[in-house]
């Protein structure tokens, strides 16, 4: 099977947004969550600025899973990290576990009352029957099951953002550095990805 | 010892969570040393982002449009050394630590027995607790036990319960047990104030509390150790577990029950080591206390079910305290128990 994984390349990203709207429209996220977003970094700053596209990372040793105190999450045999709704009570402990701040909770009450959690499910849905009318609602399309990749990397207009088989997209964006010279930089590699084991090597160019 | 190193550890992981926090949002302007960085970068070294990937690792808030807390952070390492405390060293120590305690006070309870009266208690009663420090013990007393058994469900169920009760009942127990203990924790917090308030005068340190300590050894054997109206065991379980470790539970409890006051992931992740910590340690300690307060000292539940303790039960424990209340230098809480009333029964 294939490990599924997002790459976000920092010298083509614009900062259009448009895997953040392409994210909302596909799934109908809740109300106040944004499942991926776009930061960017040095803002209008001539000839520094790059953006970067975030979301859930699933990550080989995720800190959400690790934490959860109803052990809602689980990693599918692509190695997609999804989580079960109807478990989560909404504790909040994946957030504050998560580097990449991708656990969002939809307010349920006063005060700041948590609901269910959401996150990016890789377009994967969850653990209700595939393409089914509770997946949907639950945790949006998908898109796997119905043989797509996640819609905000198919809508990239830059072809920055990636998300498929990590093998497939460490090939083009090795191919897009050897033609560039420098940068290979695979961004939020080490964070998410390794080096999962001690004494196993971090991925190639994983700086960060 | 042991304990003193873990305690250092605990503290050098707070700081170095400090330490990874994010300073200020930096701003996009040319000032920016990072910025002022990259752009010189990009001419000496074409295509060398580093100075770019130093900043994105540093937790420093760049730019995005979308609005919400911290959502211009891209990397939030701190969130890693929050998991490595919890579930390494709180989750491990902590839960044996609940568990060892309770074996050893099982022990105390079956090798040496309860606390007895050294001789036939008098049937005379004399008032040990008024109404409202009864009602201000159990409003924080049985808030405390269900903030303590849900917030043990939440730490340790995982690991203990979900394995036998399976994946759904676990969730729904742990969604009973959050929702208790986010709506019953205010109550707590009220009560604490208030009972520390009734409470503290009758713990301050006196100086036979040090002696009180030096014998402290012979309690279970029955010893006679006189003491004041509390003695110093009673008086460090107010000061440590009740005021200090109570009071860091309030405060961290509250930061992470109101996430709405825009307190950045740091605080929340640094109160919630505080809340757990301080949670394990009062959690073993009130096991000290409910067993003394029970089934331990022969006598003791009743002075705070009903408030009267017999005058002999007074003399042998709280000598101090029986001899002023009797020399009418100090009178009871309440002021004194009229005659007739059901207390002044004498025992059949």
């Amino acid at each position: 099977m294939a490990r599924m994984k997002f790459l976000c390349d920092a010298e083509r990203c614009i900062e259009c947004n448009g895997c953040v709207t392409a994210c909302k429209n596909e799934n109908e996220v809740p109300w106040g969550v944004n499942r991926r977003r776009v930061v960017t970094i040095n803002d209008g700053v001539v000839g520094a600025e790059k953006s970067i596209s975030v979301a859930c990372m699933h990550c080989s040793d995720a800190p959400c899973m690790a934490v959860c105190p109803v052990d809602c999450f689980y990693k599918t045999a692509d190695g997609v990290v999804l989580h079960d709704k109807d478990l989560c009570i909404g504790c909040g402990y994946c957030f504050y576990a998560c580097p990449f701040g991708a656990p969002q909770f939809p307010q349920a009450g006063a005060f700041g009352l948590r609901g269910k959690m959401d996150k990016c499910t890789f377009c994967a849905g969850g653990p209700e029957a595939d393409r089914t009318d509770a997946e949907f609602k639950k945790y949006g399309r998908n898109r796997l099951a119905e043989g797509k990749l996640p819609a905000c990397a198919e809508m990239c207009s830059t072809k920055a953002l990636l998300g498929g088989d990590g093998d497939v997209i460490a090939d083009i964006y090795r191919e897009r550095v050897l033609r560039r010279g420098k940068g290979s930089e695979v961004w939020g590699w080490g964070t998410a990805y390794g080096p999962g084991k001690a004494g196993a090597q971090p991925p190639a160019g994983g700086k960060s | 010892m042991t304990t003193l190193l873990r305690a250092c550890g605990f503290a050098l992981a707070l700081f170095a969570m400090t330490g990874a926090g994010p300073v200020l949002a930096q701003t996009g302007s040319s000032q920016d040393p990072d910025a002022q960085a990259q752009q010189e970068r990009r001419v000496t070294q074409p295509g060398n982002n580093a100075p770019v990937w130093r900043e994105v690792r540093s937790g420093n808030q760049g730019y995005t449009s979308l609005p919400g807390r911290e959502t211009g952070v891209l990397v939030q390492s701190a969130g890693e050394t929050w998991r490595q405390i919890r579930n390494g060293p709180v989750t491990f120590y902590g839960g044996w630590l609940v568990v060892i305690v309770a074996l050893v006070l099982a022990a105390i309870y079956f090798a040496l027995g309860p606390v007895k009266l050294h001789e036939k208690p008098t049937g005379r009663m004399i008032e040990r607790f008024t109404l409202a420090e009864r009602w201000a013990h159990w409003v924080m007393g049985i808030s405390f036990v269900v903030l303590g058994v849900t917030g043990l469900i939440i730490l340790f169920g995982k690991h203990v319960l979900l394995p036998i009760i399976g994946y759904t009942l676990f969730a729904w127990l742990s969604a009973l047990a959050k929702n208790l203990h986010n709506f019953v924790a205010p109550l707590f917090a009220v009560s604490l104030l208030v009972f520390i308030i009734m409470f503290i005068k009758d713990n301050l340190p006196k100086a036979y509390d040090f002696t009180w300590f030096a014998r402290a050894p012979g309690f279970f054997t029955g010893r006679h150790l006189p003491s004041g109206r509390f003695n110093a065991g009673e008086k460090t379980w107010f000061w440590l577990g009740v005021v200090i470790l109570s009071l860091a539970l309030v405060v961290s409890g509250a930061i992470l029950l109101f996430p709405n006051f825009e307190q950045v992931r740091l605080t929340m992740q640094q109160a919630s080591v505080v809340h757990m910590v301080s949670a394990v340690l009062v959690i073993a300690a009130s096991l000290g206390h409910i067993y003394l307060g029970t089934i331990g000292v022969d006598g003791a539940y009743r002075a705070m079910r009903d408030g009267v303790v017999d005058e002999e039960w007074a003399k042998e424990h709280h000598e101090y305290w029986y001899n002023e209340v009797k020399g009418g230098r100090k009178t009871a809480p309440g002021g004194a128990v009229p005659a007739g009333a059901p207390h002044m029964r004498e025992k059949p």
